[in-house]
């Protein structure tokens, strides 16, 4: 606490701690502001290419037997619209803004990794343009946005074309996943003192769901995307039926990633309904308890209808009947939210300016999207719809209904943040109806185009079978939507040059985004407050100028370290200190180099491919170097009298969640490589276990076991640094590397003298998928424990910065549950089946 | 798990995806092993035996929804919330184990 500086100098000493640097420099900046807007920037431009691909669809559909566009091409621009606007702008969007706000809703500075939102832009910056220059090269994938096998496999699409997609879109969902990890540990561990959870913004609870959804969601298409790319570059068998695949796996891959998706994507538009209505019905949310109720059974009922997108397969009736109830059932907890919204409006005092037109086009949009949902949920109507145009209708009414629309209403109200001017309210307002009257004729006319029979994805059609007036309808309004989308450009373009000026908390909100400065600092708040209730700035007002004036936390700066609040996640109250990391240059170099990869194995340059894959787990291991009590992060581990220690002085800091979560994101991966083990095993109609199982048991036993002895030393030593025993530290820890390099090399070798032909057979090519996973995490473990014991023997890592072993720990657990799981599933459940 | 703890908030719906994983697991894997006989259409074993996992799941749900209302409210606030809503998480996830198991009172198993 301090009320006796000169804010102005306060200023000065912070933005020369957390200050971005200029020109070309710029792109070392990892500031979450900067990274957010930058996310939302490129997220634009993407939804500009998306929308342009769309035009061309409806050109080309206006009318009957147009000659524009042929077969090949169309085919390319639907796969392209589709695979842009969700992986390139909805995504990426939605977690831009959410970067860009969160800190500063909780009351921080910023997140807790701020290298890994820099490292996930460029992830995804580089991933898109990957993607996108396919169509530029002519060599866009024509699959669909979902790339169904065997249509995208290597006989029936040979050239590079789903290489493209497959490599491109990986690339783009590590960013998301790195997003998703970076948001829902900053949630939980960095609030403001006293904002426990049933104190904790709307927003916030919808972007935490969100993230861990993210979390669980992208992973099986992460598997899915390898296994096929390594089908068509390598040969290995996983969805070639005649080798023992089957191509219904790649289905489920995608599908258990594909229907989260849809939520993921409304779930941050949905929190943003939930921010904005409050605000200007001017009252609380009416039913804040029910709301979280709803976030949280939406983001786990989502997990629950992947097999709705299947309904057409060849599924048994009582299974498909499971996930008809379970997509009715759904609609219950979105429901909820909106009669909560509703009642909120009913109860309020509502002003309906222009980020509010919005959220009417959405409550009206969405809801009749939700109702088509549901009929779409009822497997005899979707068997008669399906792969019709009545599916777009209802896809594009729930995602630009449930995502576009609310983030129109966000960024209006937003922007006063990222310029500190108001837009105009009269081209406002000629952009929504604009886009609302064109989104509705081209989408609502379109559910009547498929219930007459058209189907989707086909390039023309023959006149006089009833489509000609609908299709010219949904084209005329397409462009009508588009210059709707145009005037909300041209409006945000203008207001930054022409917006009168904002002022304070110009839309009298509630929540602590307002009250920073207008556009805020690189800090956001020089002083830390605690927070009282759910709606700080209507419990005082005045809040913002006392944070200015440092009359809060954490208003000390001259140590020259980037700190926040560590807090609980369930009260909120204060832990310890997170110091963060400055600017730097190591995420955009690892992206790049992992852009080589990609490139190289889009090229075939394997051996370029391998090294440029070693450079950037080099880049990573410099990039964990610099942390803790390193000379360049925080060497002085003093505090202000009355605050908590630095958080890599304690056992709990941000980067022992963020490990955690990580590994969760990767347990789903591999328990969907199982899964893809399983189901082949008993679905697959050729799968054909060899009558001897190519595992050499005994040794693999052994080296199990050797494992178990690395990790249980392993914690027996965690524990004693836990009790201030820092005493042959560093011995055991070069003990147990070497230990784990001998059984990852004893796993190596076991590997490499199977007999295994994955190129043959779906048996051995999950095999040695499921042992090369291993082999990669159990080589990675002893090299993250020699690289502890070399920060133990520099000082930087001991009893007075006992913080990384237990981060380490946690990998090695995880090897350690892979391996058996593994074991179990290889080995034992063949052997107790019998085969 | 104490009632307080914050895994309340999550807990039921965890138990309900478990849930729908083995009876969607478990209709494939007994249809492919042992078939039941077509004839006996929803009073098969793999019915009935589906039918009980949904009763023991969704009675094992309602139980902890109902020691959770039951629990005195905690002087914590943050604690008070999450006993509250996950009492409702607990019932939301009892509801959803019926309302998506209630097909296998009405449908054989492997058509």
């Amino acid at each position: 606490m301090n009320d006796t500086r000169n804010p102005e100098r306060l200023h000065q000493d912070f933005e020369a701690v957390w200050g971005n640097p200029r020109g070309w420099r710029a792109l070392s900046a990892v500031n979450h502001s900067s990274i957010g807007l930058r996310f939302m920037v490129t997220g634009t431009l993407f939804f500009l290419i998306g929308g342009l691909l769309a035009m061309l669809l409806r050109v080309q559909l206006a009318r009957p037997d147009l000659p524009l566009i042929d077969p090949r091409t169309y085919s390319q621009l639907f796969t392209m619209h589709g695979s842009v606007m969700m992986f390139l702008f909805a995504v990426p969007m939605v977690e831009g803004l959410a970067v860009y706000l969160i800190p500063k809703m909780l009351g921080a500075r910023d997140l807790v990794f701020p290298r890994l939102s820099a490292f996930g832009y460029w992830c995804y910056l580089f991933g898109g343009v990957i993607l996108v220059s396919s169509l530029a090269l002519g060599l866009a994938p024509a699959g669909g946005w979902f790339m169904y096998v065997p249509l995208s496999g290597d006989a029936h699409s040979p050239g590079v074309n789903p290489d493209f997609w497959l490599l491109g879109i990986t690339f783009v969902e590590i960013s998301s996943v790195a997003g998703g990890i970076e948001l829902v540990v900053s949630i939980l561990r960095s609030r403001a003192p006293g904002m426990s959870l049933d104190r904790m913004p709307l927003f916030a609870w919808y972007i935490l769901v969100t993230g861990l959804m993210i979390v669980f969601g992208f992973p099986p298409l992460i598997l899915g995307s390898i296994l096929l790319e390594l089908e068509r570059a390598a040969g290995f068998a996983f969805f070639d039926v005649a080798r023992g695949g089957d191509p219904l796996l790649w289905q489920h891959l995608f599908w258990l990633f594909g229907h989260p998706e849809v939520y993921i994507i409304f779930l941050p538009a949905a929190g943003i309904v939930s921010t904005l209505l409050p605000v200007f019905a001017r009252r609380p949310a009416v039913g804040y308890r029910w709301l979280v109720l709803a976030v949280i059974g939406t983001g786990f009922l989502s997990f629950g209808l992947w097999v709705h997108h299947m309904f057409t397969v060849g599924i048994p009736l009582l299974g498909q009947a499971f996930f008809s109830a379970a997509s009715m059932l759904v609609a219950v907890p979105t429901g909820i939210q909106v009669f909560a919204w509703l009642a909120t409006l009913w109860t309020g005092r509502p002003l309906f300016n222009v980020p509010m037109l919005w959220l009417a086009g959405f409550l009206v949009i969405f809801v009749a999207g939700g109702l088509t949902g549901v009929m779409l949920a009822l497997v005899p109507f979707d068997w008669q719809v399906h792969d019709t145009h009545f599916v777009v209708a209802h896809m594009h009414y729930v995602l630009v209904g449930g995502m576009l629309f609310p983030l129109v209403a966000g960024l209006y109200y937003w922007l006063p943040h990222f310029s500190g001017r108001l837009p105009s309210a009269q081209l406002g307002r000629w952009g929504f109806w604009l886009t609302f009257v064109g989104f509705n004729a081209t989408f609502l006319v379109m559910h009547w185009t498929g219930l007459l029979g058209m189907p989707r994805r086909v390039y023309t059609y023959q006149a006089g079978l009833g489509w000609d007036l609908p299709n010219l309808v949904s084209s005329v309004g397409s462009f009508v939507m588009a210059m709707g989308v145009v005037m909300v450009l041209l409006d945000i373009g203008l207001h930054f040059r022409f917006g009168r000026r904002a002022g304070d908390n110009p839309w009298r909100a509630d929540s602590l985004e307002w009250a920073t400065a207008l556009p805020p600092a690189s800090y956001n708040f020089v002083s830390l407050p605690a927070c009282t209730g759910r709606h700080p700035l209507w419990e005082n007002p005045a809040l913002g100028r006392g944070i200015a004036e440092g009359r809060h936390g954490l208003s000390i700066v001259d140590h020259g370290r980037r700190e926040t609040w560590g807090s609980d996640p369930l009260t909120g109250q204060v832990r310890e200190i997170i110091h963060l990391p400055g600017n730097s240059w190591l995420p955009l170099y690892a992206a790049l180099v992992l852009t080589l990869v990609c490139l190289s194995l889009l090229n075939g340059a394997y051996a370029l491919a391998g090294v440029a894959a070693l450079a950037t787990l080099g880049i990573l291991l410099r990039w964990s170097w610099v942390n803790g009590a390193h000379p360049l992060a925080a060497p002085d581990e003093r505090t202000q009298p009355g605050d908590p220690p630095l958080h890599s002085r304690t056992f709990d800091g941000p980067g022992l969640w963020g490990m955690g979560t990580a590994l969760l994101a990767n347990g789903v991966l591999f328990f969907s490589l199982i899964f893809a083990w399983f189901y082949l095993w008993t679905v697959a109609p050729k799968w054909r276990p060899p009558a001897q199982s190519p595992l050499p048991e005994l040794p693999l036993l052994l080296d199990g076991l050797l494992l178990t002895a690395i990790v249980l030393g392993f914690h027996r030593l965690v524990r004693r640094l836990r009790r201030g025993e820092q005493r042959r530290l560093e011995a055991g820890l070069w003990t147990l590397a070497g230990l784990g390099l001998l059984q990852a090399a004893w796993l190596a070798r076991i590997l490499v003298a199977m007999p295994l032909a994955p190129a043959a057979s779906a048996h051995d090519a999950l095999i040695a998928t499921t042992l090369g996973y291993l082999l990669l995490h159990c080589a990675l473990a002893p090299l993250f424990s020699a690289l502890q014991a070399w920060r133990v023997c520099l000082g930087l890592v001991g009893e007075r910065a006992p913080y990384e072993p237990a981060v380490v720990l946690q990998w090695w657990d995880y090897c350690l549950l892979v391996f058996w799981v593994s074991y179990f599933a290889l080995v034992l459940f063949p052997r107790g089946i019998g085969a | 798990m104490r009632p307080g703890h914050p895994l309340q908030l999550a807990l039921g719906l965890i138990v309900w995806s478990l849930w729908l994983v083995a009876v969607y697991a478990g209709l494939s894997l007994g249809c492919l092993s042992v078939r039941p006989d077509a004839g006996l259409g929803v009073g098969s074993w793999l019915n009935e035996l589906l039918g009980l996992l949904t009763l023991l799941t969704a009675a094992w749900l309602f139980g902890c929804a109902w020691r959770l209302w039951r629990t005195p409210p905690p002087v914590l606030a943050a604690r008070r919330f999450v006993v509250r809503v996950g009492a409702w998480v607990h019932l939301l996830a009892a509801v959803a184990t019926l309302f998506v198991g209630l097909p296998i009172m009405a449908l054989p198993p492997c058509l």
